[in-house]
C-alpha cells in the first residue's frame, strides 16, 4: 500500500509545518534567555515530523494496511465509547456502565440471555463493590 | 554494615506467619490488578499504603512489596492472553506473548513470563541485598550529562524496533516526544501545548495514554472484527502437553536472554526515573538483536517473551537500591515504598542500614519470600486466569473496557483522564492502520521528560563548550556508544533474516 503511505507522508508534513508556523507560536511561549527555551525542542520535532513525512512520500515503504481495518464498525464502538463518556459526565457510572455494557455486547454480536446478563448487571455491580465498597473509592461521574 | 545477629533476626522476622500471611495477600492482590488492564499495582500500591497504616512496620512494606511484585507477574497475563498490557511494563511482553497464545500456547507463554519474571526478580534482589551500597554510589555520581548519553543510548537501542520503515519509526518517536513536552517545560515552566486545559500542566498523564494506545485501541480492533462470541482466545484442552507448559530445556535454552534481562533491568533500576518499561523494551531490542533468528521475533518467540519479563521485574529490586541507602525514590513504585517507610517512622537513607538494619533485612527476607510466593500464586492463578478469559470475547472485552474506564479515572483524576484514553486510541488505531509504531511513540513519552530535562542540565554546565564533555568520560562514551549502537542496529537490520532469506 505505497499510495497509503504517500497519503501518511503528506499528512505528517502538513502537520509538522502547521506544528512549526502556527501550533507552536500559539501554544509556546517567547524566551529570550537560558540554554533549552521552551520553543527548542519542539521546533526540532516540527522539523523531523516534516522531513520524514516527505521521506515517507518520496520512498513508500509499503507496510501500511488502511484497506483490510474494519474503519467503520471500530469507529461505531469508538463513537459508543465516547458517547459512555459523555453520558458518565452527566448521570454518572453506575446508571450508565449497565447500558454501555449491554450496548457492547450487542454491537459485538453476542445473544445469549446469561452472558448479556452478566455482562450488563454482574459487571457494573462488582467494579462498584470493588471500588466503592472495598476500596472507598468513587467511581466516575458527574463532579 | 549491621552484625550477622542482625542480618540473621532480621531475615526470621521475615518468615515469621503474621508477615507471611501479609506478604502472601500482597502478592495475590497484586497478581489480581495486575491482570485487570486498567488498575496496576501502583494504583493497588496507592490504596493500600492506608490499610498499612496499624501493620508492624516490616508487615506493612512486605505488603506493598508484595502487591508491587505480584503485579509484575500479573500484568503480563492479560498482555500474553489478550494484547492488552496489565500494565505499562508488560507491553514488551504481548510482542511474543500474544502470538504464542494466538498459536494455541497460552499457557506456555504465561509460564515462561511467570519464571522469566521470578527469575529476574530474584537475580535483581540478590544484587540489591548484595552490592546495594556501592552500586547506589555509583548511581549517584550520574549527573545530567550521564542521564543525557544513557537517554541517547535509549534512543539508539529504540531504532532497533523502528520496524521496516525508518522514516516511520522516526515519526513515532517525535510525535511521543511531543507529547511528552505538553505540560510546563522544565527550564522555564512556561505552559506549552496546554490548549486552556489546566489539567495537563503536569503533563499527560501516562496510565491514560498508554492504557489507550496499547489496551482501548486492541479492544476496539478486536472488536471491530465480529468475533464477539467466540472465546477471547483458545484453550485447547487435548493437542501436544507439551504446548502447556515450559520444558527445563526451554527454560535453560533462555538463560543467556533472562541474565541480559536480569543486567539491564538491574542497571536501569538502580538509576532513578527510568523505570521498567524502557527496561523490558531494550531487553527485548538487546535479545532481538543477539538472537541468530530476529525474524521469529514478534511472531511467539520464548526468547522475547524471557527478555521484556525478566528485565521488567528485575527493576524493582534495584529500584530499592537508591531508595535504601540514600533515600531516593527511583520510580513511581519506590516513591509509595518511600511513604510507607515514612509512615512508619522510618527515614531512608545513608544511616538506615546503621540505625535500621533488622528491619531491613526483614525487608531483604519479604522480598525473597513474594518471590517464592509469586512462582507458587502465580502457577494457580494462571489457570484461573485462563479460565477467565475463555468467557466469550464479548464479554472479556466488556469487562476490559469498564475496567479500564474506572482504573484510569481513579490513576488520572477523573473524567479527563478517560476523555485523553479514548483520544489516544483513536490516534494509536490509526498510526497501526498506517504502519507507525505505536510501543515507540510510548518508549518517547515515557523518556520525553527526562531527556529534556537533562539535555538542558548538560547545556548549562557545559556553558556552551562542547569540549567541557571531556570533562565527563563516561557521559561521552555513553553518547558516543549511541551512533555506534545505532548504526550497528541499522547495519543488523538491513541483514535478511534466515526467513527472508527462506
Amino acid at each position: 500500500m505505497r499510495e497509503a503511505d504517500r497519503w501518511s507522508g503528506l499528512v505528517c508534513l502538513l502537520f509538522g509545518v502547521a506544528l512549526y508556523v502556527a501550533i507552536i507560536p500559539w501554544q509556546v511561549e517567547t524566551v529570550s534567555y537560558g540554554w533549552l527555551r521552551p520553543r527548542t525542542l519542539p521546533r526540532a520535532l516540527a522539523v523531523i515530523i516534516a522531513l520524514c513525512g516527505l521521506w515517507l512520500m518520496l520512498v513508500p515503504s509499503g507496510d501500511a494496511r488502511p484497506v483490510g481495518t474494519p474503519w467503520l464498525r471500530a469507529g461505531l464502538f469508538a463513537g459508543l465509547l465516547i458517547a459512555g463518556l459523555w453520558l458518565i459526565s452527566r448521570l454518572g457510572f453506575v446508571w450508565v456502565a449497565p447500558v454501555l455494557a449491554l450496548a457492547i455486547m450487542v454491537l459485538s454480536g453476542e445473544r445469549r440471555p446469561l452472558w448479556l446478563v452478566l455482562g450488563a448487571a454482574g459487571l457494573p455491580l462488582a467494579i462498584w463493590w470493588t471500588v466503592t465498597v472495598l476500596l472507598e473509592r468513587t467511581l466516575p461521574g458527574p463532579s | 554494615m549491621p552484625e550477622l545477629d542482625i542480618i540473621l533476626a532480621g531475615l526470621g522476622d521475615a518468615f515469621s506467619p503474621v508477615t507471611l500471611l501479609f506478604v502472601l495477600a500482597g502478592v495475590v492482590l497484586g497478581q489480581f490488578v495486575g491482570a485487570v488492564p486498567g488498575i496496576g499495582p501502583v494504583m493497588a500500591m496507592a490504596i493500600a499504603i492506608p490499610f498499612t497504616f496499624g501493620l508492624d512496620p516490616l508487615a506493612g512494606i512486605g505488603f506493598l512489596v508484595g502487591v508491587n511484585k505480584g503485579g509484575l507477574v500479573g500484568g503480563a497475563i492479560p498482555a500474553v492472553l489478550l494484547n492488552t498490557p496489565g500494565t505499562p511494563d508488560a507491553a514488551a511482553t504481548a510482542m511474543d506473548g500474544y502470538p504464542l497464545a494466538q498459536q494455541g500456547k497460552p499457557l506456555k507463554a504465561t509460564k515462561m513470563a511467570l519464571f522469566s519474571s521470578v527469575t529476574g526478580d530474584t537475580f535483581s534482589d540478590i544484587v540489591l541485598i548484595t552490592v546495594s551500597a556501592p552500586l547506589a554510589i555509583f548511581a549517584l555520581r550520574m549527573g545530567p550529562v550521564e542521564v543525557l548519553g544513557l537517554m541517547m543510548l535509549a534512543f539508539a537501542v529504540i531504532a532497533g524496533l523502528m520496524g521496516r520503515s525508518v522514516a516511520k519509526g522516526l515519526i513515532a518517536a517525535a510525535l511521543g516526544l511531543l507529547a511528552a513536552m505538553v505540560g510546563t517545560d522544565p527550564e522555564h515552566a512556561t505552559p506549552r501545548f496546554i490548549f486552556g486545559q489546566f489539567e495537563v500542566y503536569d503533563g499527560l498523564p501516562l496510565p491514560a495514554i498508554a492504557i489507550g494506545m496499547l489496551a482501548i485501541s486492541e479492544l476496539l480492533s478486536r472488536l471491530a472484527q465480529r468475533q464477539g462470541t467466540v472465546p477471547a482466545i483458545r484453550m485447547d484442552k487435548g493437542g501436544d502437553p507439551a504446548d502447556r507448559r515450559v520444558s527445563w530445556a526451554e527454560y535453560w535454552g533462555c538463560r543467556f536472554t533472562m541474565l541480559r534481562g536480569a543486567v539491564i533491568g538491574t542497571i536501569l533500576g538502580a538509576l532513578p526515573g527510568i523505570g521498567s518499561t524502557a527496561a523490558a523494551f531494550m531487553s527485548y531490542a538487546s535479545a532481538r538483536q543477539a538472537s541468530d533468528d530476529p525474524g521469529s521475533f514478534g511472531k511467539g518467540n520464548l526468547h522475547g517473551i524471557a527478555a521484556a519479563e525478566s528485565a521488567n521485574s528485575s527493576v524493582m529490586g534495584a529500584n530499592m537500591i537508591p531508595l535504601l541507602t540514600l533515600g531516593i525514590p527511583g520510580s513511581v513504585s519506590a516513591a509509595l515504598i518511600i511513604s510507607a517507610f515514612m509512615i512508619h517512622g522510618v527515614q531512608p537513607g545513608p544511616f538506615l542500614f546503621e540505625q535500621q538494619g533488622r528491619l531491613i533485612y526483614g525487608l531483604f527476607g519479604a522480598m525473597i519470600l513474594a518471590n517464592l510466593l509469586n512462582l507458587i500464586v502465580g502457577q494457580l492463578g494462571l489457570r484461573l486466569w485462563t479460565l477467565v478469559v475463555s468467557a466469550p470475547q464479548s464479554f472479556v472485552f466488556t469487562a476490559a473496557l469498564l475496567m479500564c474506564f474506572v482504573g484510569v479515572s481513579l490513576a488520572s483524576g477523573g473524567l479527563f483522564g478517560i476523555g485523553l484514553m479514548l483520544g489516544f486510541a483513536v490516534l494509536a488505531f490509526v498510526m497501526t492502520a498506517f504502519g507507525f509504531s505505536v510501543v515507540v511513540f510510548i518508549i518517547a513519552f515515557f523518556l520525553g521528560p527526562r531527556l529534556e530535562i537533562s539535555l538542558s542540565q548538560t547545556l548549562a554546565l557545559l556553558n556552551g563548550n562542547p569540549l567541557a564533555l571531556l570533562n565527563y568520560p563516561f557521559g561521552l562514551l555513553l553518547m558516543l556508544a549511541a551512533p555506534v549502537a545505532a548504526v550497528a542496529l541499522a547495519r543488523k537490520r538491513s541483514v535478511p533474516t534466515r526467513e527472508e532469506v527462506t
